[in-house]
């Protein structure tokens, strides 16, 4: 364990959900008994109207984390500096208790893809990497976490697991790690690799966040669309990372057909059924079947989430 | 940037350039890997892809790479479409995405936000127009209206601030009055439409909002041509939209170029026909109007 011991010492926050613009107004009126937010940060770095207005609300009541998905972390573009002053801003202003991204990179030559696009696992990736964070953290002064993306290509030219490369990034770019359980599976799925084998390689005292969320099967591949309930082999992962780390902040992510908020906040209170000693063999949830028919039936092409656009407000 | 010793593959610099223009390709990923800007950076023969990218046990590397492929322009074409949702149900979701898949090949993303997505959309929609047809300005005006709207709702704006309130211009001598400055508040904007489509807007938002009406297609039919006049604002972080007239637009647009309010009131006159009587009356109620509204942050001396 590091000297520091569980989590890098950053608190264990609870069970939080993501914060949706659709539920502003529900969130609002009740206050639900809901342990923690984690926003979009691009969604509010910007913002002058409400968006912005009713986050200073939250962060008065609830701990705030920022999740972004544009710091691409990966890119052999130069790192937008005014860019991470931003997110210094908002942080300051929120409180917020740490920042994450994803390992992974966006765009190149000045463009953004808006994806989540993989690297490929190399040592020169990982000598860039981790250059990358330093200078981050250098700007940010606030803890700095980055996420396993959902992933549905690898590279020939790798040379070494995501786990390996995972691990290694974190302990000489000294960061944290968020653990997004459903990713795990999907890459997983997809690159025909053991998830319970990337959870137990990973350097557990570093994790300081577990990510949920559903996703969809398309038999020959699953994709990360954060449509739906988590399923019960996700779970089952959950319930490793959970043992293993000790537990920490746990976050439930859904970002497309977002059900209404008290239908969000049961799903993430499931994870209580993983936390405790006493735990039924078979815990009620979703299956893979179930899943599998919702995505097979969907006529939309499959988007993989985190998407970030607010509506405005016009009367 | 080189790679280390024991990396066999291309540099990562090669690597994203090559997987960005393979992915993004407007035919797809087996087009986007023959077409000359994937080539110049890896050069494949057909049906060498998996010398780069590992194929799974259900997929090639060609289908692996169409994911990420067909996401990046259904994410891009839903969120144009989040961006402007009035304009898109005008032109049926077909018609939009092909305007939109062509905008995004000629204004792809730069920015790290997608809330600037749509911005050059309506010129883009005015540089492709066909010539001799007025139809298009609508789609131009209706496209620019949406965008306003946008930027309004989460730019900066005056809530918590203390405006100027109906009261505050009683028993202004007009000396003084015509030579202040009336200052608007910093999120009031003017838009001259050559089509009504700050009508349209509204009469779709109702369709939408009817019964079993979210989500058609609009059944609206394309206005008659004509100037319209709208200022926009946010008041309670809520977007406010108002018809005006010429002289009201004349008004308004000469206090938001900060002259002094007899200029303005001079601007209003010339764009106006009523009698001198009329017009100071209507000036009044407009201003007493507005006021009462938000319009105006404060007069300044």
């Amino acid at each position: 364990m590091d000297a520091r011991g569980a989590r890098l010492g950053h608190q264990n926050l609870g069970l939080g959900v993501g914060l949706r613009s659709v539920h502003f107004d529900h969130i609002l009126r009740t206050t639900p008994d809901v342990d923690w937010f984690e926003i979009i940060s691009e969604n509010y770095i910007d913002s002058g109207g409400r968006p912005r207005y009713v986050l200073q609300q939250l962060a008065e009541r609830y701990a705030i984390v920022m999740h972004g998905v544009s710091l691409s972390i990966g890119s052999n573009d130069p790192v937008d500096r005014d860019y991470l002053k931003k997110l210094k801003v908002l942080a300051r202003e929120v409180n917020a208790r740490w920042i994450s991204d994803h390992l992974c990179w966006t765009g190149v030559l000045g463009r953004n893809t808006h994806d989540l696009l993989p690297v490929p696992f190399t040592e020169q990736t990982l000598r860039h990497v981790v250059e990358r964070i330093r200078i981050v953290q250098d700007v940010l002064e606030r803890p700095f976490v980055l996420e396993n993306p959902s992933s549905y290509v690898t590279f020939t030219g790798s040379t070494m697991e995501e786990h390996e490369f995972i691990s290694r990034m974190a302990e000489e770019a000294d960061c944290g790690l968020l653990l997004d359980v459903n990713n795990v599976y999907v890459s997983s799925f997809n690159h025909d690799l053991d998830p319970e084998v990337f959870i137990r390689a990973l350097p557990h005292e570093r994790i300081v966040q577990f990510h949920l969320a559903g996703h969809s099967n398309y038999v020959t591949h699953l994709i990360d669309t954060h449509d739906g309930h988590v399923i019960d082999p996700v779970w089952d992962l959950y319930r490793l990372a959970h043992q293993l780390t000790g537990g920490v902040s746990t976050l439930l992510e859904w970002d497309a057909k977002i059900p209404p908020f008290p239908v969000l906040h049961d799903e993430v209170l499931k994870a209580k059924r993983f936390m405790s000693e006493n735990l039924p063999a078979e815990p009620e949830g979703e299956t893979e079947e179930a899943d599998l028919v919702a995505a097979a039936s969907s006529p939309m092409s499959p988007i993989p989430h985190p998407l970030h656009h607010i509506r405005p407000e016009v009367e | 940037m080189k790679p280390e010793d024991s990396d066999t593959g291309p540099p990562l610099d090669v690597v994203q350039q090559w997987f960005q223009a393979v992915v993004t390709h407007p035919e797809g990923v087996a087009a986007g890997s023959a077409a000359g800007e994937a080539q110049r950076l890896i050069r494949l023969d057909r049906g060498e892809l998996e010398t780069v990218v590992r194929r799974s046990r259900n997929l090639t590397a060609e289908e692996r790479l169409s994911i990420y492929a067909n996401a990046y322009w259904a994410r891009l074409l839903e969120c144009l479409g989040d961006c402007f949702p009035v304009l898109k149900k005008a032109l049926g979701e077909e018609v939009f995405d092909s305007f939109g898949f062509e905008y995004l090949q000629r204004y792809p993303s730069r920015s790290y936000t997608l809330d600037r997505l749509g911005e050059s959309f309506p010129r883009f929609l005015d540089e492709t127009r066909p010539p001799d047809a007025d139809w298009p300005d609508f789609l131009v005006d209706l496209a620019r209206l949406e965008l306003t709207l946008a930027k309004v709702f989460d730019g900066p704006g005056v809530e918590g601030q203390t405006l100027l309130r109906p009261d505050d211009l009683d028993g202004i001598a007009p000396e003084r009055f015509a030579a202040a400055r009336l200052v608007p508040v910093v999120c009031l904007r003017l838009l001259v439409s050559r089509f009504p489509v700050n009508a349209y807007y509204t009469a779709a938002r109702a369709e939408e909002n009817a019964e079993d009406g979210a989500g058609k297609e609009s059944e609206l039919p394309i206005p008659e041509p004509g100037e319209e006049l709208v200022a926009i604002l946010r008041r309670d972080f809520v977007v406010r939209r108002y018809t005006v007239s010429r002289p009201q637009h004349a008004l308004l647009s000469a206090l938001l170029d900060r002259v002094p309010v007899g200029e303005a009131l001079a601007a209003a006159a010339a764009a106006s026909d009523l009698g001198d009587d009329e017009l100071a009356a209507a000036l009044r109620a407009w201003f007493r109007f507005w006021t009462a509204e938000g319009f105006f942050h404060r007069l300044d001396a």
